[in-house]
């Protein structure tokens, strides 16, 4: 479960995020959608420890994020806005360096990188440098990163960004069999079909702050409206920043 | 494992398969003591040519008992022309040579050279010293010959007693070598350092790394390590290689001698570990801040002058104050200077500078991680 319970962020005298609330429950997958600048990426910073809130907190399983960075995010899988890969070094051996750092050993270790390789289907990148990887081929490396531990919360900041069809196809795949066991997703994107086929529930942003809540459904009954794009631009009262 | 080890070894993992990275590691151990070594060699063969000294002799054929003199200390007369860009050196022997000899009067004997001409210090110095040795010759038969004792005209002899042991002598010529091993842990490492700093950021993997369940000091502690292991292995480097090198170049025929025991050697290498912590974490603590790549470069680049003006100003002034044996760099600099010359070494100052340079070093590093948990630093807000 992550609360997210009034946070403001400022950067200099730009506000970034004011009073935000929501919550994301385990076993669903929450969608935070908004149009760039909304502040989703400041957000799920914040969520992770890398931003500090203004006022207000986060809480992953009622761990305070800002004020125990390293008890929450063991418990946190992430995939960044920007996610580098290190080139030199094989598949496995940049998987098994994340789940090091996550305090997995020996044969926990080796079992929990085989395991995730397995899931994500990967087994023929394993043991080659990521140098010239395609998109696709990264998105699942840095999926594989951030999944070794099993973590019960898993972040992803526009993971879908720049991948083809296919490729958009089997991290849904992914999402939801990491739904289906019990993980808690929280999720951004300014995609609105890939919001409206995953999400189980939506959190509009707008300006650093919630427009509305609710499963895709209740947002469009909410607004009249049938498609939840058009629901949308309702919401947040313009059509800027929508990719179709 | 600790996470700081686990970072520690994909740090290291990663950069020894980065050719760059090794590269720049092992070209400045070896090609560096290479360069000195044949400047060396030049330098004493130079000072060393037992060949014949070959001048212009006007008026030989009046004074043969001179020049035989004169061959007999291997100054012989020119048989080819003198080339463009030298000065010639000339010697004129009067038509009267005979005569004046034959009457105890002076002769006048004209040398004419260019003495500012630093090749030929040491040829004009030879003639001259051969015409000394000539005139104070003859000078010594006529007192005898008045039945006066020659020691008469030499009431004060002047005896000279070279103090410069063969190893001080050394020491002028090896400080050079020593400044360039001491630097050979700000180079050796510089690459990795930058790699794991900026390029980190600049590969966008900087984020992903601080959002793991890791403590900023743990993460900065392993890269220390890391790159101080390829500054250390660098100055392995040379410090093998040095002594391996400089066998070649015939020291002793300039009356020098510089032995490199074993036990100096891991002297050395000892001291230098702490100032491998502290390049290192200078460096990242720079690159940290920069950019990008391309701007660490020119950031640490600046930085390499600190330890080079330091050391050679060091060096060239002869500056002598106790301050220096105390602090970093300056500190391994004098217990090298110490080895060298074969002095005792002031254990006290190496082993206070030791701790001075590595708390400098933990200083930064602790720095280096307060800085990874500022957004401002990592995001570049």
């Amino acid at each position: 479960m992550i609360e997210v319970k009034s946070i403001s962020k400022s950067f200099k005298t730009v506000s970034a995020l004011s009073e935000l609330t929501f919550s994301a429950r385990d076993g669903e997958i929450t969608g935070l959608l908004g149009p760039n600048g909304a502040g989703k990426t400041t957000c799920l910073r914040i969520i992770y420890g890398l931003l500090r809130a203004d006022s207000g907190q986060a809480l992953i399983e009622s761990v305070d994020a800002n004020r125990y960075p390293l008890q929450a995010r063991s418990n946190l899988g992430i995939f960044p806005d920007k996610f580098g890969l290190y080139e030199r070094l094989t598949v496995r051996e940049q998987v098994r360096y994340f789940g090091e750092l996550h305090g997995l050993q020996a044969e926990q270790l080796e079992h929990s990188v085989d395991n995730v390789i397995e899931r994500l289907d990967i087994a023929s990148l394993a043991d080659r440098k990521s140098a010239g990887f395609s998109q696709g081929q990264r998105m699942k490396v840095a999926l594989a990163q951030a999944l070794v531990h099993n973590p019960k919360h898993l972040i992803l900041d526009e993971p879908s960004r720049g991948l083809d069809v296919m490729s958009t196809r089997i991290l849904r795949d992914i999402l939801r069999e990491q739904r289906a066991a019990g993980t808690c997703i929280l999720f951004s994107s300014h995609v609105m079909q890939e919001v409206a086929a995953l999400c189980d529930r939506v959190v509009v942003m707008a300006a650093g702050k919630v427009a509305a809540e609710g499963t895709p459904d209740e947002l469009c009954q909410l607004t009249g409206e049938a498609a939840l794009e058009d629901a949308f631009v309702k919401i947040i009262g313009s059509d800027e920043g929508i990719a179709a | 494992m600790s996470a700081y080890k686990t970072i520690w070894k994909k740090e290291f993992k990663d950069a020894l398969r980065d050719k760059r990275s090794v590269l720049a590691a092992m070209s400045y151990a070896f090609f560096g003591p290479m360069l000195m070594a044949v400047a060396f060699f030049f330098l004493i063969s130079q000072l060393t040519d037992p060949s014949d000294v070959k001048i212009s002799i006007d008026g030989k054929q009046y004074a043969p008992e001179l020049i035989e003199h004169l061959r007999e200390n291997g100054i012989v007369e020119r048989d080819t022309d003198w080339p463009a860009e030298v000065t010639p050196i000339e010697l004129s022997i009067p038509e009267n040579w005979a005569e004046a000899i034959a009457s105890a009067t002076p002769i006048a004997v004209t040398l004419r050279a260019d003495w500012s001409a630093q090749k030929q210090q040491s040829d004009i110095k030879r003639v001259e010293q051969a015409l000394q040795a000539y005139s104070a010759q003859i000078a010594n038969y006529r007192l005898i010959l008045r039945g006066i004792d020659p020691r008469v005209i030499q009431p004060v002899q002047v005896a000279k007693q070279d103090m410069a042991t063969r190893g001080s002598k050394a020491a002028l010529i090896m400080g050079s070598v020593l400044v360039f091993i001491l630097l050979s842990v700000f180079w050796s490492g510089m690459n990795v350092a930058i790699d794991i700093s900026a390029g980190e950021r600049e590969r966008n993997s900087l984020e992903f790394l601080l959002s793991q369940p890791v403590s900023s000091q743990a993460i900065v502690i392993g890269k220390v390590l890391a790159a101080s292991c390829f500054a250390l292995f660098g100055a392995m480097l040379s410090l093998i290689l040095i002594p391996v090198i400089f066998s070649f170049v015939p020291l002793h025929q300039i009356g020098m001698s510089v032995d490199f025991s074993l036990e100096m050697l891991l002297i050395m290498f000892l001291a230098l570990v702490p100032l491998a912590l502290l390049a290192t974490s200078l460096q990242l603590f720079v690159s940290f801040r920069a950019k990008n790549f391309k701007e660490a470069q020119t950031y640490i680049s600046f930085l390499l002058i600190i330890p080079m003006a330091a050391s050679f100003g060091v060096e060239f002034a002869r500056l002598k104050t106790p301050v220096l044996y105390y602090l970093p760099l300056t500190g391994q600099h004098q217990t090298f200077l110490s080895l060298i010359r074969g002095e005792t070494v002031n254990w006290l100052g190496a082993g206070v500078s030791a701790v001075f340079t590595l708390v400098v070093a933990v200083l930064l590093t602790y720095l280096i991680g307060r800085m990874l948990k500022s957004e401002k630093t990592v995001f570049g807000l």
